[in-house]
């Protein structure tokens, strides 16, 4: 009896584990593989694909993506993959580096499955024209970080969409209809956004980096000055002597800061001009509450509409 | 401004010297003892408790991260003091540098798979001196008076050098100490800047004196690099812990250059600026070949001579040639000040009045590059109008350098040959 009793339990262990594996595989065999440099752009191109695409993000969550360190198993993702996507503007130069030692040809620059989300895009702060000490964001042709304005979307998802169409042309009408209801539903939740931050519009703060040109262009917000001005350089003394005096005359409330970002320097000049640290995610996965490109700015907005009024 | 800096500066320079007050005891106890990086070895491996923390979900810079740091700290100094002993054949500095390494490469490791990674352990390494404030003073300074006092009264068993479980505990106790004030330390000011406080202000204080005048003039030097340090950051524009780092530096080149000059023998004396025109006249022949042979290329020595006085460059440049970089200059200021003005209004209409619309945005972005371009070009005639100057005067210039570099070089002057009273001039 006991006997019988192992070899069912045995039985049933070892089938669940075939089932999992074969689940696995299906997934594997079927879905196309992409590889995504950061999590905003993967959770895009799933939004097209749905269960037809495999994405992987090789930028871990709440990992600087200018300064990832690239590791081997970068490398055999890339080997496998059939379409690498990037943020460009020089946002991900590193991948640049990777690509080549991959061999995978599909994806090399102007190879078929190489592309560039940044394509199209309405670029702000366009290279060299923060002159001074403000805003300065030092990369390429403009600030890399457009995903933040959720308008973009139509223009992202366009590039992911003539690439997959181009790659999986099996699947192109999966894909066209997943685009349209991820757009049409994107358009209504950036009307609720807007009018969420509507009696916000205007009111100035303070942001620890240039990441938010495209959501305060979105949203109609007033960054009156940066803690960093400059990527990667503390802030001088005047600088800071200068935000707070600035934070003072207009009674600046709130000081934008990612989790990553230094505490000390933001809570400093909140300190000095009683304004409250507002945590925002520039990026899915930066907080916990932002599983998905849709609930990033759920919870953005949520989060500045609640400091600001 | 003076007023605004004040009241920036004032709490900053408070905790400094707090720091420079302890550091410069411990800077001098381990030039004595020949551990210099046991610092950064401490530091480092604080920075790998505070990680350990950090993985088991407790906020940076929390008090339990502190407790995790210290903790770590504590058990690297049982690993120090026992490390005297093993330096028989290989220095006690070759395995503090091991040790530093290996903290740093678990610590990053360690939170590789964790978000935020190696953010993390940047802000837990990377202090700023200016951000520290009477928060941070009040708990600080009670710590530091009395680790001072009770390393002041273990002074004499500190400065002997015992063997055995002793020697050992004397150890651990002077290495502990250091931990739990690097760990604090390094939290407030970074590691680069505590570093500069241990070992500057000591090491002037062993150039000038012995006995407890090292320790007062290492606080001298400290407070006053620290002074002048945080003033040249405000008034420069420049990032203070970077800047106070490279004032030290310069503290102690200017007190080692004053000690040669001050105290040296007269031949030290006439050897150290016999050394000094030789350098000068190096620098000078070095700097005429290469302005002769290679007149476009960026001259180090020029450059920076045109940089202070800009009016040096009409000595070499015709009148036409003036005037044609004159409005260069100008027109490169205007098409900065156009390309700023159009991005200006791109930001201020991201909140006030109309919103852009994106063929508005776009054809906005257009001229602020054809600015930068022509601001490009501007840049690009200046270079070129002086470097076809230079070129026309290269033998000149560089061969003035050199005769220059030749006159300041200490040639030996060989004494007249006079025969002395008791010479017999054989016939």
């Amino acid at each position: 009896m006991a006997l019988c009793s192992a070899v069912r339990v045995s039985v049933l262990w070892r089938t669940a584990v075939m089932a999992v594996f074969a689940a696995c595989a299906g997934v594997a065999q079927g879905a196309f593989p992409i590889v995504a440099t950061t999590a905003d752009l993967k959770s895009l191109a799933e939004s097209i694909g749905g269960d037809k695409v495999h994405v992987v993000a090789l930028v871990p969550p709440n990992t600087d993506p200018e300064e990832y360190q690239p590791k081997p198993q970068d490398l055999a993702r890339l080997k496998s993959a059939q379409m690498v996507l990037r943020v460009g503007l020089d946002f991900d130069l590193w991948l640049d580096r990777l690509v080549p030692q991959a061999g995978n040809p599909a994806i090399r620059r102007g190879g078929p499955g190489h592309v560039d989300a940044s394509f199209g895009i309405t670029l702000l702060d366009v290279r060299g024209a923060q002159v001074g000490p403000v805003g300065g964001h030092a990369h390429g042709s403009g600030n890399p970080h457009y995903w933040l304005d959720p308008a973009n979307a139509e223009m992202i998802t366009a590039s992911i969409f003539e690439a997959l169409v181009r790659l999986d042309p099996a699947n192109a009408q999966h894909y066209q209809r997943q685009r349209m209801m991820f757009l049409d539903m994107l358009s209504r939740r950036i009307e609720s956004w807007q009018r969420a931050l509507a009696p916000v519009q205007g009111r100035p703060l303070i942001a620890y980096h240039n990441n938010w040109s495209y959501f305060a262009r979105r949203f109609r917000l007033n960054i009156a000055g940066y803690i960093e001005p400059r990527p990667g350089v503390p802030p001088t003394p005047a600088h800071l002597a200068g935000l707070i005096k600035l934070a003072q005359a207009q009674q600046i409330k709130a000081v934008v800061r990612q989790p990553h970002e230094p505490q000390k320097n933001a809570e400093f000049v909140a300190a000095k001009s009683g304004a409250v640290i507002v945590l925002l995610a520039a990026s899915v996965g930066a907080v916990p509450q932002a599983r998905d490109y849709v609930s990033l700015f759920d919870y953005n907005v949520a989060a500045l509409a609640a400091a600001l009024q | 401004m003076t007023a605004d800096a004040f009241v920036l500066l004032w709490p900053p320079f408070l905790v400094a010297a707090v720091l420079v007050g302890i550091h410069t005891y411990f800077g001098l106890q381990v030039l004595a003892r020949n551990v210099v990086f046991v610092d950064l070895a401490l530091a480092q491996i604080a920075a790998l408790g505070a990680t350990v923390a950090f993985m088991l979900g407790h906020p940076v810079s929390s008090p339990a991260s502190y407790g995790y740091s210290l903790l770590f700290a504590l058990c690297a100094a049982m690993l120090l003091a026992t490390t005297r002993n093993w330096s028989g054949r290989i220095s006690q500095e070759a395995m503090i540098g091991v040790i530093y390494i290996v903290a740093a490469a678990a610590g990053f490791l360690m939170v590789e798979k964790a978000p935020q990674g190696t953010e993390h352990i940047k802000q837990v390494l990377t202090g700023n001196i200016l951000t520290a404030g009477i928060e941070q003073l009040v708990w600080v300074a009670p710590l530091y008076a009395v680790i001072g006092a009770v390393l002041w009264s273990a002074r004499r068993k500190l400065a002997r050098v015992e063997q055995g479980w002793r020697g050992w505990a004397w150890d651990f106790l002077f290495y502990a100490c250091f931990g739990v004030v690097v760990t604090s330390s390094v939290a407030l000011a970074g590691v680069l800047l505590v570093f500069s406080f241990l070992i500057i202000p000591a090491t002037v204080g062993i150039l000038y004196a012995d006995g407890m005048r090292r320790l007062a003039i290492g606080w001298a030097v400290g407070l006053v690099a620290t002074v002048a340090g945080l003033a040249l950051s405000y008034a420069a524009d420049l990032p203070t812990g970077s800047t106070l780092v490279c004032v030290f530096g310069a503290a102690l080149a200017v007190a080692a250059l004053l000690r040669v000059l001050l105290r040296a023998s007269a031949h030290h004396r006439r050897l150290g600026v016999r050394t000094g025109r030789i350098a000068l006249t190096g620098i000078l022949g070095v700097s005429g070949l290469w302005f002769a042979f290679a007149p476009r290329a960026d001259q180090p020595l020029i450059d920076s001579v045109e940089a202070a006085v800009p009016g040096v460059r009409e000595v070499y440049m015709s009148a036409r040639e003036t005037d044609i970089y004159r409005e260069a200059v100008h027109y490169a200021e205007r098409y900065r000040g156009e390309a700023e003005r159009l991005n200006e209004k791109e930001a201020r209409s991201r909140w006030q009045g109309d919103a852009l619309s994106d063929i508005d945005v776009r054809r906005l972005s257009s001229y602020v590059q054809s600015y930068n371009e022509m601001r490009k070009g501007e840049e690009f005639v200046q270079r070129e109008v002086r470097s076809r100057a230079r070129e026309r005067w290269r033998w000149e210039i560089g061969g003035g350098l050199l005769v220059a570099g030749a006159l300041i070089f200490p040639w030996r002057r060989r004494a007249a040959m006079k025969p002395s009273p008791n010479t017999v001039i054989q016939q």
